[in-house]
């Protein structure tokens, strides 16, 4: 009872080689023939579609529901469809949820819900039961004050999992700026909208929205038409149809009028998500739909397309670079991009700017080109392996008002598109005239040179509402100079005087990795360019360093070397008790003011590796950033504690990379416990 | 009659349907020790090559952790037959897909061609491991690139490196303690000379096992991965001996901390035999029986009952030498991680004293037989487990018999094996936290 239709594939195709000669690219066999099965297909009395694509490979069935409403507002009670879809398939007015839960577990079935559909999966020895149960809680759900309650925790609860993903965010900031909050494709759900939800606002959705007028129900596997006939009528004929409802989906937010950057700051970041967007008008049957297919795949489609090759494997920016163009009846966007670390935000934005003028610019190749038709052409036949494709090209045909050919005439439509038409086609789709790059990343390190590229910036917050520019660029008051910030430290501590009177400093302090494991840091410094510093593990040596006026060595797991000479002067630039006394005569800068977790600090830069942060309100020094490689090592000072008069920090936070470490000082020693022996 | 003629049509189909689950396949050895394993599955025009190579994250030098995710990489740069950059564009301008992927234990490499195109799959993938070049440029190149995979998946995910916690604080002398990506720093010291070293030593073709599935004929097949796989020279057998953990005694504590989160998680974790033992296979039950699906223990009671979850999940990550059996939960609202713990152990602690229900064991069985059916539904899919349990379990049958395992164990073996090994004192307990606001 197959209706297949066979398709002409569009390969080349050259006889088999005899004997093999591998300095040469194998030829293709012959084209295989394929045919697209066609689904059967019914409709009830109450408007619902059933689509039953056959197959008995396995002894398995699926069913999926898909309710086509037009997209809808929720506006500042958004999370109502959220909540409704967590809320179905828990259970029926017939049977309780517990009941109802641990029956799906026990068939060894599937079954979940959406606001808009659903689905379910079993082996074919259930396939009528888990039906029943499925058309029982979407006919008949328990939607309960209780449940009600506990979905709505959840969903607050999940929204913070995703508050500082830089993904998450781009996401939300992204289609928010693009489409517009007005618009259903813009809004987005947060705690605030979740909190306006009512349970009776979930039952009217429900009640509105969840109706069989315009359902279809996909089913695919080991059935046979006439028996899941019978048995879709008997357990989905009870659902009663409604009212139609009109809705009408408001006019997406305009394409900007010049482009722009539109940055989000996320001080957690490493790396930035960077995506290019503009939205479009382009529908599946649109006379240019092949065209943007094949124009995308060789922009950002593949691995092999001008932003991935650039950016990933020319340059090494990123994991992987891609475009995407939707097609849909309401509206939908380019977007090309990438995530790439912090220091090549810039450089990223420029190189994707770069390759999309290429394709509105120049032709592509007739290589290109039929490479990515032949791409087309494979994934259309790999498809067909999976029985769901043929159900998802009829369904598509509905949803899409596409002609009945739409997929025996698609490869031919795919073959025809000409290198006119891919130049033609990105340049009416990718407006890189008029686009927003939406940049979510790490604005301390990634905004200097962002504004070097020249483009307009505004700033947003993670929900896209308009903000100023982030702030960590504080302007140094005009009486604050280098001087001035290390005397105020200077004198926070206990003041020049009280630090002249120590010689020597002699520091103990310990850290846990994890219980047991004990880190000890031993410190000595005297006024006589003399410095030691030991860390053992477990009471073993893991490194120390000693320096004694212009000799020194350091000993690192035993290997003991001595210090050439740039060491040596680094080493003594840190060797006095207090370096700051030294600095007040040395060439250092002072760069700006940066927020160190909250607290605005100057930055005073002391060498191209070392800058110190002091408050500007304690005037306290809160972070030493020392760069180490390709990394940077960061100590946050807190607990400052007086000893003989002088204040000094009694917690030293240490960060490398993603470790950190907590050293809190058990003693503190002023002028006693350091004698010279301990620095040979 | 009409009616009779069609009943008896839809019994010949369902007969069809029940042997079809059995996936035949042959099997043989080339001269130079590469085994080849051949599947047909004439159903659609499609065909799957794939070589899985015996060498993961746990092998090499531990001060160069990370090579074999590396390689993974690397090889797709280029042959001698290949140019460099050409590799995908092959695959695509003929309508191909591919990928490859790295656990701890293996390397695994594969495309799906229209099955016109077999014998391409093959050239590429004996040119792979026949005469790669491995140069400068390559890895310079991918070591940018996997350090932004990284920054991708641990360091800028939510929750991205808490596997790595688990492990690096689980293991103490098996090289399953360090991260399957690998530490940044080894891949920057990293020579060419190394890289070479390290192919020649477990990229060699009786170090690998050669997939054909899908689209074929049995007898072209056979010959074309002779003709194309033969040639390549067998290589030195490879040599493992990995020191062994003792066992944990004494519950071990920890703590990571990840900046892009804002609700800590609990984990318990614990070390468990490795996938082919058959307590691994009563550890993936209880695993199930903790938290797959809405009437499991833990996600009724921490989630639904309870409110205190946001999400439990016990989960059994099979790898060869040892599996981590872990405990997970995210606290809704301000619940303390220690509740959760406890709560968690509370249901652990019932499974060692009594027996599970007869209809809970029942439940198990069918979540099983499901699980079964549905594991060999793509023929790409077939060819990666065929692979894998020839290779790493020493078995290819147990595609089609791994579920009769399953089928023979019992309530009271459940019991046992939650007994032996799900206890407080054989486990790690971590607190994966939020990086703490600034200092009061």
């Amino acid at each position: 009872m197959k209706i297949s239709i066979y398709i002409v594939l569009f390969l080349t195709s050259i006889g088999v080689n005899a004997q093999i000669d591998r300095s040469k690219q194998p030829k293709p066999g012959p084209s295989p023939k394929i045919a697209l099965e066609v689904p059967n297909e019914f409709e009830m009395n109450n408007g619902m579609k059933v689509l039953v694509v056959e197959n008995h490979k396995l002894p398995r069935v699926a069913y999926s529901l898909t309710i086509d409403n037009t997209p809808i507002k929720e506006g500042d009670k958004a999370g109502m469809s959220s909540l409704l879809g967590s809320m179905l398939g828990n259970g029926t007015l017939n049977i309780p949820k517990d009941k109802f839960n641990e029956e799906i577990d026990f068939l060894g079935a599937n079954l979940n819900f959406r606001a808009n559909g659903g689905s379910a999966r079993a082996l074919s020895k259930y396939s009528d039961r888990i039906l029943e149960l499925m058309a029982d809680a979407a006919i008949n759900p328990l939607l309960t004050e209780e449940e009600f309650q506990k979905e709505k925790d959840k969903l607050i609860e999940g929204l913070k999992t995703q508050e500082k993903s830089v993904d998450a965010v781009a996401r939300r900031v992204g289609g928010a700026l693009s489409y517009g909050t007005h618009h259903p494709k813009g809004e987005f759900v947060s705690e605030k909208t979740v909190n306006n939800v009512t349970l009776n606002n979930v039952r009217l959705y429900y009640e509105k929205y969840f109706n069989p007028n315009k359902a279809y129900l996909v089913i695919i596997g080991d059935v046979d038409l006439k028996t899941i006939k019978k048995q879709v009528k008997k357990h989905f004929g009870k659902w009663e149809k409604s009212i139609a409802i009109s809705a009408t989906v408001p006019e997406a937010q305009p394409n900007e009028q010049y482009t722009q950057i539109n940055f989000v700051d996320m001080p957690n970041a490493v790396q930035s998500n960077i995506s290019l967007t503009n939205n479009v008008d382009l529908k599946m049957g649109d006379a240019d739909y092949h065209s943007v297919l094949i124009a995308n795949k060789i922009l950002g489609g593949g691995f092999n397309s001008y932003l991935n090759m650039n950016l990933r494997e020319e340059h090494g920016y990123t994991y992987g670079a891609r475009s995407r163009v939707g097609a849909d009846k309401y509206k939908s966007r380019f977007t090309a991009g990438a995530s790439v670390r912090n220091a090549v935000t810039d450089s990223a934005v420029v190189q994707t700017l770069k390759e999309i003028n290429r394709i509105k610019n120049e032709d592509v190749t007739e290589e290109a080109l039929k490479n990515a038709k032949a791409k087309y052409v494979g994934d259309f036949v790999l498809a067909l392996e999976r029985p769901q494709t043929v159900a998802r090209y009829a369904l598509n045909i509905k949803l899409n008002d596409l002609p009945d050919d739409f997929y025996t005439t698609y490869l031919e439509k795919i073959n025809n598109v000409s290198k006119e038409d891919v130049k033609r086609v990105a340049n009416k789709y990718f407006k890189t005239e008029n686009a927003r790059i939406v940049v979510v990343g790490k604005g301390s390190d990634v905004l200097s040179n962002l504004e070097k590229t020249g483009i307009p910036i505004k700033y947003y917050d993670p929900y896209a509402n308009k903000t100023e520019k982030p702030s960590y660029d504080i302007e140094i008051p005009s009486d604050v100079n280098v001087a001035s910030v290390l005397n105020a430290y200077i004198a926070a501590i206990g003041g020049r005087a009280k630090l002249d009177n120590v010689n020597s400093v002699l520091m103990l302090a310990e850290a846990e990795l994890q219980p047991g494991m004990v880190l000890n840091l031993e410190m000595k410094k005297t006024v006589k360019n003399q410095f030691m510093q030991e860390m053992k593990a477990m009471g073993n040596s893991m490194s120390k360093q000693v320096l004694d006026g212009d000799a020194g060595y350091s000993v690192v797991q035993g290997q003991k070397k001595d210090m050439n000479e740039d060491q040596i002067k680094k080493v003594k630039a840190e060797s006095s008790p207090f370096p700051e006394v030294n600095y007040l005569s040395q060439n250092v800068t002072l760069e700006k003011i940066e927020a160190i977790d909250g607290e605005n600090a100057y930055k005073i830069k002391i060498s191209d590796e070392l800058s110190i942060f002091y408050s500007v309100e304690t005037g306290l020094k809160i972070k030493e950033a020392k760069a180490v490689g390709q990394n940077t090592s960061s100590i946050f000072y807190t607990d400052y504690k007086e000893v003989a008069g002088v204040k000094f920090p009694f917690k030293l936070k240490q960060t490398m990379g993603p470790r950190s470490f907590d050293f809190l000082v058990k003693e503190i020693k002023v002028n006693e416990g350091v004698a010279d022996a301990d620095f040979k | 009659m009409k009616k009779h003629l069609f009943s008896l049509t839809f019994l010949v189909l369902a007969g069809v349907a029940v042997s079809a689950q059995e996936v035949k396949f042959e099997e043989f050895d080339l001269d130079n020790g590469m085994h080849v394993i051949l599947h047909q599955d004439n159903s659609a025009p499609v065909v799957t090559t794939s070589v899985m190579y015996n060498v993961g994250g746990k092998d090499g030098d531990r001060s160069r952790t990370g090579f074999a995710h590396f390689f993974e990489h690397l090889l797709f740069e280029g042959t001698e037959n290949i140019e460099r950059g050409e590799w995908f564009t092959i695959v695509s301008s003929n309508g191909g897909s591919n990928n490859a992927n790295t656990s701890q234990d293996r390397t695994y490499y594969y495309e799906v061609f229209p099955s016109n195109n077999l014998e391409l799959g093959l050239w590429m993938e004996s040119e792979r491991l026949m005469h790669p070049i491995i140069n400068q440029i390559g890895v310079d190149t991918q070591n940018e690139v996997v350090k932004e995979e990284k920054r991708l998946r641990y360091d800028n995910a939510p929750y991205g490196a808490i596997l790595a916690s688990i492990t690096e604080n689980l293991f103490e002398v098996h090289p399953y303690k360090d991260k399957n990506i690998g530490e940044m720093e080894h891949l920057d010291a990293a020579t060419l000379e190394e890289f070479r070293a390290y192919f020649k030593k477990y990229y060699v073709p009786n170090n690998a096992v050669l997939v054909v599935a899908g689209d074929i004929d049995i007898a072209n097949a056979k010959k074309l991965a002779k003709d194309y796989f033969a040639p390549i020279p067998r290589g030195a057998d490879v040599v493992r001996n990995f020191p062994k953990e003792k066992p944990i005694t004494e519950t071990k504590k920890a703590k990571a901390y990840d900046t892009n989160i804002q609700v800590p998680a609990i984990i318990a974790a614990y070390r468990t035999p490795g996938f082919k033992e058959r307590d691994a296979y009563i550890l993936d039950m209880i695993s199930s029986y903790l938290s797959g699906g809405k009437s499991s223990v833990l996600y009724k009671k921490l989630v639904d009952e309870q409110k205190q979850a946001l999400a439990v999940q016990a989960v059994n990550v099979g790898q060869m030498d040892y599996n981590v059996f872990a405990l997970f939960a995210l606290p809704l609202g301000d619940i303390p991680l220690a509740t959760l713990l406890a709560e968690m152990d509370e249901e652990v602690l019932k499974m060692q004293e009594e027996l599970i229900s007869e209809r809970d064991f029942q439940k198990l069985q069918n979540q099983f037989e499901n699980q079964f059916v549905n594991s060999n539904s793509s023929v790409s899919g077939i060819a990666n487990s065929l692979a894998r349990y020839y290779m790493l379990y020493d078995d290819i049958n147990l595609i089609n018999n791994e579920i009769d395992i399953y089928r023979s164990v019992t309530r009271e073996e459940i019991q046992a094996v939650a007994k032996k090994y799900l206890n407080k004192n054989q486990r790690l307990e971590l607190e994966y936290l939020p990086v703490e606001k600034k200092d009061k």
